[in-house]
């Protein structure tokens, strides 16, 4: 398979792929000389032009034992049925002239709307896709957006370097403003504190088999399976130990990440030393709404409504509370300058995420999806899909909910090949950095 | 529901009461009027009331609340993640309203013994109203998914209470919700 060497968006719908029976019509087809096809397509164009089923190609060209077979459609069946000799004139003489030998054919009826379903209906004869047509909001994405979009999951990406737990990958979140072009907040995972003692429990029984597990599915799944190159399957052979660190992946783990440190001073401004909730998506969300109390401090608490609208924050009011203290801004030099360059107000503060958008590395699990939810997030894009747990398609898909109050729009990007790498490479650089400080232990 | 008798019957009440004072606690801080209790060994060990409001953050749910003020304490006097887990595969939750597909995700990933909830949510509940992800066996689960732990719930303790409360608040309105916002169904009652 083509190493993926370009970024890649798709869109995954709230239902799973429309059943792949494809919904299909009766044609007559015949096979025909490669050197006639021209000929006759024109003349069968004129004579009976295919008007309804634009999306189907009228010839298919398939290589059967070395030799090109080239087939094309004569008309449909439907109304000739019964009576062979009530064909279209033109389509008579075409037969006769040509010795076409008519079969009876099934087409699609329908236009494709995704790809995979496309690649279903072209088992039975080739149509065209248009991904124009899709309903799902990426042709709509103009070339900078998706540039931009892709540069935020780089640096969710990024943000998985510069936090590890024990030797391993973790998953980070990114949230966007993406009308502002502002990133709102950012965190990774936080269930366990990077201790470098911990590593050695990683090493022993569930991951590996749990591992195994996510490999077959991956390579099974229907979901995402038509878009996932090798170098990710291979990747994640290679890295699943590494993996375990994710929390998405692996909610129930960590019973077995002990920490031996438990008052060190690995312990940072952070309240929880570790904590099995702290997925990334749900601290990213903490941070986001403590920026919004930093910035737009008193206009959302009960005792305000009547607050004027054009307010200065002013940190030192508003005596944050004992929660509140526990935030470590990771952007606040953007804060600043957000302050400076331009006065919050009750009609730029959005009601939680509204609007914003999530950059995720690891399809979240049912419990940061359904935070994602309740925090009105509009769009996530995620990168790798997450066969163990994953709420957007892999396992559940609760953009498809239809009793949920709040939907979001859900995207998978596919990374290159590179940028896998580089994942990995830290995952390594980091397991060198772990096998050093064993040889000093 | 069958109904309990004795003693058993009778604790489980005076929890549920407990979560449901919480629950108005919430009320008068105008956020959404759910409350919870977690149990260990018959006795209250925390507890916690809806603070989306204040928080703004939505998923600052009762039963997070309550969790949080657990895990503070248990990692304050040194307890590691093998012995939080083993507390929690003790402790009970009796919480006013089902706990959404979040908070259900929650539960499981501690391993928390058994949950009570007043009435259901229909809307977000993860414990057979959406999704039934506190049911190891129920899903039909796609191959290479993890099972997550389960634990037994049981519905409709006080649900009356609970449902009387959300009327409340929703008749006082949501001053954070946007506006304009649209009239809220209240959750169903469970039987």
């Amino acid at each position: 398979m083509a190493r993926r060497m370009k970024w890649e968006i798709v869109h995954v719908p709230g239902e799973p792929e429309r059943s792949l029976e494809v919904d299909t019509v009766d044609v007559f087809a015949s096979n025909i000389e490669p050197k006639l096809a021209n000929n006759i397509v024109r003349q069968l164009n004129q004579v009976v032009p295919l008007e309804n089923l634009r999306h189907v190609k009228r010839v298919r060209r398939r290589t059967a034992e070395g030799k090109v077979e080239l087939s094309v459609i004569l008309c449909l069946s439907g109304e000739y049925e019964k009576d062979a000799e009530a064909l279209p004139r033109g389509i008579h003489q075409l037969i006769s002239a040509y010795n076409l030998c008519p079969y009876r054919a099934k087409v699609a009826k329908h236009a494709a709307i995704s790809k995979e379903e496309w690649e279903e209906q072209c088992k039975l004869w080739p149509t065209s896709y248009h991904p124009s047509t899709n309903l799902d909001g990426i042709a709509t994405l103009s070339e900078g957006e998706l540039q931009l979009i892709f540069n935020y999951m780089d640096s969710a990406i990024q943000l998985t370097k510069m936090s590890y737990a024990g030797g391993k990958v973790q998953n980070a979140a990114v949230i966007v403003d993406p009308l502002r072009g502002q990133v709102i907040a950012s965190a990774h995972d936080q269930t366990s504190y990077p201790c470098p003692l911990t590593f050695k429990t990683s090493a022993r029984g569930g991951c590996v088999d749990e591992c195994g597990v996510t490999i077959a599915s991956q390579s099974d799944s229907n979901e995402f399976g038509n878009n996932q190159d090798n170098s990710v399957k291979k990747f994640a052979l290679q890295k699943c130990n590494e993996y375990s660190g994710v929390s998405c992946l692996n909610p129930w783990g960590w019973t077995t990440q002990r920490a031996s440190h438990q008052n060190s001073s690995g312990k940072s401004d952070n309240k929880f030393s570790w904590h099995p909730l702290r997925h990334a998506a749900i601290v990213a969300i903490e941070n986001a709404a403590a920026r919004d109390r930093e910035l737009f401090p008193g206009l959302g608490s009960s005792e305000s409504q009547s607050e004027p609208i054009d307010i200065l924050p002013n940190p030192s009011d508003n005596c944050p509370s004992k929660r509140q203290k526990i935030q470590v801004f990771e952007e606040l030099n953007m804060e600043k300058e957000f302050l400076h360059n331009s006065e919050p107000n009750e009609l730029m503060r959005p009601y939680l995420c509204t609007g914003f958008d999530i950059y995720l590395v690891w399809e979240p699990c049912t419990l940061c999806a359904m935070a994602l939810v309740h925090q009105r997030i509009r769009r996530i894009f995620f990168a790798l899909p997450n066969p163990n747990a994953g709420a957007l398609g892999s396992v559940y898909r609760l953009q498809g909910e239809k009793s949920l109050n709040h939907h979001y729009s859900v995207f998978r990007i596919s990374i290159p090949e590179q940028n896998l790498h580089e994942i990995e490479l830290n995952a390594s650089n980091n397991s060198s950095n772990k096998a050093e400080s064993k040889e000093e232990i | 529901m069958a109904f309990e008798t004795g003693h058993d019957s009778a604790s489980k009440m005076r929890f549920m009461e407990l979560a449901l004072e919480q629950a108005r606690f919430a009320l008068e801080n105008l956020e959404v009027p759910v409350g919870c209790v977690i149990v260990e060994d018959g006795k209250v060990i925390s507890s916690g009331s809806n603070r989306t409001s204040e928080t703004r953050n939505a998923t600052r749910h009762a039963e997070m609340e309550a969790i949080d003020t657990l895990l503070e304490e248990w990692q304050m006097i040194g307890l590691d993640q093998l012995e939080v887990a083993e507390i929690f595969s003790r402790c009970d939750l009796y919480v006013t309203c089902e706990p959404c597909i979040m908070c259900t995700t929650a539960l499981s990933i501690l391993g928390i013994r058994e949950v009570f909830y007043g009435c259901a949510n229909d809307k977000f509940g993860g414990c057979g109203s959406v999704l039934s992800l506190h049911d190891s066996n129920s899903e039909k689960l796609p191959r290479g998914a993890l099972r997550g732990k389960g634990f037994k719930c049981t519905g409709g303790l006080l649900s009356e209470e609970a449902v009387a409360l959300f009327r409340s608040f929703y008749e006082q309105g949501n001053p954070n919700a946007p506006k304009p916002h649209r009239p809220v169904r209240i959750a169903q009652e469970a039987e």
